[in-house]
Formats: structure tokens, sequence, C-alpha cells
């Protein structure tokens, strides 16, 4: 049974992070064609999976659950605090909202300077970069409960829905509204990595409202965070796309 | 490595509010003020994001 509140956070994350992935496979496939710059992208999707399979069988073993709760939450702060904060800047005009297709146009830069084997191996990073922060996502939404199936699928899901959104447009994705994406995860993940770093230290009681304090808490960081941006609102600055 | 590094613990400005984070939330353990962490953490994780947010 789908646990619909873990699979929902998961595959809003790791679609935000599969679209980065695939906007450097589409360019790099420019250069070397479809055929390797996918093989290169599966390489790294395969190492992601083995990854995520010998992280679920160790977490498995019994382990103290505080403490893992711990280490997991603080990657979750380090994760969410650094996504909101981003999408508040774009937000607020004080950065330069993501732009897909600059992103794009650099890499292609970048592979007309390169050799085949160096644009395999942009194509590897850029997959397994972007898939770490997934992976991070998916053992971390599968701690709760041991929800392994919902968070695995709510990024698999995420997968394929960016890779059909992808080749049905072929451009660089610029319609994906990505700081809005962001802005929501990113309160999303600040919110259970603030709940789960408490209450490894504080035990269960440490919330007043239990697991209620999750929903409480990602709608403080989501008022705070639109808070921040008008409070910290500048005239858009130059690059802005959106 | 060093974008790998990146990836996982994010830039030393993230680092330092979210050690500063845990820290507050051990003190505030350790002193048995567990509501006052309850109330504490979330409002210095949001300072935290407007700070990076105005770097």
């Amino acid at each position: 049974m789908l646990d619909w509140t873990i699979v929902a956070p998961a595959f809003l994350t790791a679609a935000v992070e599969w679209v980065e992935a695939f906007t450097i496979v589409l360019a790099v496939s420019l250069s070397i064609g479809w055929r390797a710059a996918s093989g290169a992208a599966l390489a790294a999707l395969t190492l992601l999976a083995a990854m995520t399979a010998i992280t679920g069988g160790v977490l498995g073993l019994g382990l103290d659950i505080r403490w893992l709760q711990l280490a997991i939450g603080v990657f979750l702060l380090l994760f969410g605090v650094r996504w909101l904060a981003k999408a508040v800047a774009r937000g607020a005009g004080l950065k330069a909202l993501h732009d897909e297709a600059q992103e794009f146009a650099n890499t292609r830069a970048a592979l007309a300077r390169g050799d085949w084997m160096a644009s395999w191996l942009i194509a590897f990073k850029g997959v397994l970069l972007e898939g770490l922060e997934v992976w991070l996502v998916v053992v971390a939404f599968g701690l709760h409960d041991r929800a392994w199936v919902s968070s695995t699928t709510g990024a698999l899901a995420a997968l394929l829905a960016v890779v059909a959104a992808g080749m049905a447009v072929q451009a660089p994705l610029r319609r994906v509204p990505e700081n809005a994406i962001k802005f929501a995860v990113g309160a999303m993940i600040t919110a259970f990595g603030t709940f789960w770093t408490l209450e490894a230290v504080g035990g269960a009681a440490a919330w007043p409202w239990g697991d209620w304090s999750l929903l409480g808490l990602a709608a403080f960081y989501a008022l705070g965070g639109l808070a921040l941006i008008a409070l910290l609102r500048r005239p858009s600055i130059a690059g802005a796309v959106r | 490595m060093s974008a790998f590094l990146k990836t996982l613990f994010g830039d030393p400005g993230t680092v330092a509010v979210v050690a500063i984070i845990m820290a507050a939330e051990l003190l505030l353990i350790a002193s048995n003020e567990v509501t006052s962490a309850a109330f504490a953490a979330p409002l210095l994780v949001l300072a935290g994001t407007a700070w990076l947010a105005k770097r």
C-alpha cells in the first residue's frame, strides 16, 4: 500500500532534479547522439539504484532509528534550507531565476570544446550528481515508517514523467516552473528535517502536536518564505527569465 | 570530489546555519526546555533561510 504523504514530496523533489539531469543529457545527446548520452545516463542511474538498494538493506538491519533520524534529518535540513533560500532569493529578485535554456546552452558550449569521452562523462556526472539528491530524498522519506516502496515509487514516477515530458516537448523544459516547485519542496523538506532532528534529540514528546506538527511546520515555512519574498523584494535583475 | 561534497552538504554558509540550529536544539533539550525548542527551531530555520537568501 502506497503512503501518498511520502509519494507526493518524493515525486516533487525528484522531478526538480530529474529536469536538471535531463537538460544535461539532452544537450550532450546533440554532440554524441542519443545512444551514447542515454547510455551514460543509464550507467549513472544503475549506480544510484545500487546505492539505494544497499542503503535500504543496511538501514533495515535494525540500527537505532533515532541516530538514523538525526543523520537524515540533518541532511534534509541542509538540503531544504538551501532550496528554500534559493527559491526565496529568486522570488524576491535577488538572484536570476534558474534558466534551463541557459544551462542547455552552457553545456553545449562546454561540449564544443571537449571530446567524446568528456561528453559522455558530462552526461554521467550530471545524472549522478542530480540523482544523488534524489537518492538522499528516497532514503530520507523511506526511513519514515520504512516507506521504501512509496519513496522509490515517487522518485521513479518523477523520472518517467520528466523523460516523457522532455521527449514530448523536445526542448530544454523551459515551461516547467522550477522555482515554484523548488519553493514548495524546500518548505516540505525543511519541515521534515526540523521535525526529525528535534524528535531524534528530544524524543517523541518534543513536538506538542505529534505528527500533526509536520503540517504546521510545512505551512509555517511556506508562509514564512512568502513573507521573506515580500520583505526582500527587489526590482527584477538582469537575466531573469520569469 | 568538491562537486560531490557540495551536493551532499551545500556551501559553508548552509552548513553554518544548520550547525547553529542543531546546537540550539541540543542546548534547549539539555536545559529541559523541550517546548521552547519546538518553537525556537522553526524560527531559527526561517532566520537562517533569510540570511542565506540575502547573501
